[in-house]
């Protein structure tokens, strides 16, 4: 039984996916293996034109440490961190990054964190620790934004809230944004929604031009 | 950054891990104090003996109690090549009456004076030829017998007794678990022997030289100070159970911390998930948890250390002695022993790190 099959599409920088379909068709098993977090029993992944399934564990941890950017269905933020730590552990994780405290400074004032900055993580509010996730997926200056239900936990406008700035964020840095959702409302909000259906596609549309 | 980062901001969590560092370091110091102390209280008299090796008479198997030197025996070790100088030494264990009327016992022990069986003086003065009421007691005697330079003290050998004087204070710690006290080596024989004729006029000999342990002939042998402390009746078998009592701490100290910072890993699956998600290598995870266990760890010894010196300095004051004693060298390897052990209870984490799977850690946060 596979996950996945045969998958291929192209995503143009600064646009920004979503994909879509019922549990178990492999909406996140997709992302995971886009993100190095995952690797196939078979085939290859081609990302960017690297094979990512390819890669050995150091290779892929440094992947995920400088081209993905990865937001979590339950953000997944340090509890003990405040949200500028919680940006700041990418500059440390990624000895690359110049000036990870002005980069962080910069991201928490264009999410509108910056008066929650030194707040602990445990203490921000459901949309604001998704927000930080978000500062933080960025704060590597990805190629690629993986998002996996980051409006799970929220409600409907908080989540539109959240969605809207990723999206923002993307396109602003002519990033590659995918984002797997159930909630066709979220979707709506993508240039395109791919629809997968027991590991395949069976959809491609572009909900805007319509 | 973010191991210290955490330990600020659980300071509960991580101050009970301390709290534990701390005791368990206190008990492997306080362990090992004993063991100190015990042999302080063994032999150290024979350790402080300014002499590099020391004669026993042949048959009395490295044994102070046993051995008995006769002049002529005495006459043919120091005439031993190497030989530079040598001192008579006469020992046997007394009762004396403390201040408080309970019967003690000290290890009298006599000596020339002016050779190098002469113990150091700390207080009042040294005996000469003519003291032979004389007594050189040491600070644990005066203080165990409540008894100061001046005081006079009555010493029971077999059915005779004898009134001595202090006259000088020194600080020689203590043979076979009783302080020791010095004598003129002449007083020594006649509590001893009386009026026995040709009785022997030493119990051994301490020497200076050069290669002289090893050296065995008519009646006599020679050895270390090493080898003489190792032989002093029960020091073998009190050595090797306080060695014991040492290994077994430092091995349940070590798996005690070890367990606790392993426990403290798997309970950071999730988070460590995260950031092995985002690109963390395991040497930065590992990296974070190393931080932790040496912070942790040297926050304890700097309580311990400190906590267990003051248990000493407290036990000192009790009228029966606690024999616990600290070096610099106890406290030393101690801490970097306790250090050592952490660290090694700490890569067993290392292992756990390494198999972490982000995808499975973070499922289970979610």
């Amino acid at each position: 039984m596979h996950a996945v099959r045969h998958l291929s599409f192209h995503i143009e920088p600064g646009e920004f996916v979503a994909l879509v379909g019922p549990s178990g068709s492999g909406k996140t098993t997709l992302l995971a293996m886009i993100g190095g977090l995952l690797t196939p029993s078979s085939g290859t992944i081609t990302v960017n034109g690297r094979d990512i399934a390819s890669l050995s564990g150091r290779e892929k941890a440094s992947y995920r440490r400088n081209s993905v950017g990865y937001v979590f269905q339950s953000n997944n933020l340090l509890p003990f961190l405040t949200a500028r730590e919680n940006l700041l552990v990418m500059g440390a994780i990624n000895g690359n990054l110049k000036d990870p405290a002005s980069h962080a400074d910069r991201l928490l004032q264009e999410l509108g964190l910056t008066p929650r900055a030194h707040a602990l993580s445990a203490s921000l509010s459901g949309g604001e620790r998704q927000r930080v996730a978000i500062g933080r997926a960025l704060m590597n200056n990805p190629e690629l934004v993986l998002v996996d239900e980051p409006t799970a936990s929220l409600d409907s406008e908080r989540g539109k809230r959240v969605v809207r700035s990723l999206i923002d964020e993307v396109k602003g840095r002519d990033l590659l944004g995918i984002m797997v959702t159930h909630d066709l409302a979220m979707a709506g909000l993508a240039d395109r929604i791919l629809q997968l259906h027991d590991g395949a596609f069976i959809g491609d549309t572009r909900p805007n031009s319509a | 950054m973010i191991g210290l980062l955490e330990i600020r901001r659980r300071k509960v969590q991580f101050a009970l891990i301390a709290l534990v560092v701390t005791l368990i370091s206190y008990l492997v110091l306080m362990i090992n104090g004993l063991g100190v102390g015990l042999n302080e209280l063994a032999g150290s008299a024979l350790r402080n003996f300014d002499a590099n090796a020391i004669a026993y008479s042949e048959k009395a198997g490295i044994s102070v109690i046993r051995s008995e030197l006769s002049q002529d025996t005495v006459d043919a070790i120091a005439s031993q090549p190497g030989v530079e100088a040598f001192a008579r030494i006469g020992y046997t264990a007394a009762n004396y009456v403390g201040s408080d009327g309970k019967v003690k016992s000290a290890a009298f022990m006599g000596y020339d004076p002016g050779t190098i069986g002469e113990p150091h003086i700390v207080d009042g003065r040294a005996l000469t030829p003519a003291d032979t009421d004389g007594l050189l007691a040491d600070r644990s005697f005066l203080d165990a017998a409540k008894l100061k330079v001046g005081d006079t003290v009555e010493v029971d050998i077999r059915l005779n007794t004898r009134v001595f004087t202090i006259v000088g204070a020194i600080d020689e710690g203590a043979f076979f678990f009783q302080p020791a006290v010095y004598i003129l080596r002449t007083s020594w024989e006649e509590l001893r022997y009386g009026d026995l004729a040709g009785h022997p006029v030493a119990s051994i000999v301490l020497l200076k030289g050069r290669d002289l342990p090893g050296i065995k002939g008519a009646g006599f042998e020679i050895v270390d100070k090493g080898t003489a402390f190792s032989n002093i009746e029960g020091v073998a078998g009190q050595q090797s159970t306080v060695t014991s009592l040492r290994v077994f701490g430092y091995l349940i100290g070590g798996l005690v911390i070890g367990v606790f910072f392993y426990v403290l890993t798997l309970q950071k699956i999730p988070q460590i998930g995260v950031l092995k998600a985002v690109g963390a290598t395991n040497l930065f995870v590992f990296r974070q948890i190393l931080i932790q266990v040496l912070s942790l760890s040297l926050i304890g010894l700097a309580i311990a250390v400190p906590l267990a010196f003051l248990t000493d300095r407290i036990l000192r004051q009790l009228p029966e002695a606690v024999p616990i004693a600290f070096t610099n060298g106890t406290f030393v390897t101690t801490s970097a022993a306790m250090i050592i052990t952490a660290l090694v209870g700490a890569a067993f984490s290392a292992r756990q790190v390494v198999k972490v799977d982000p995808i499975i850690a973070l499922g289970q946060q979610q």
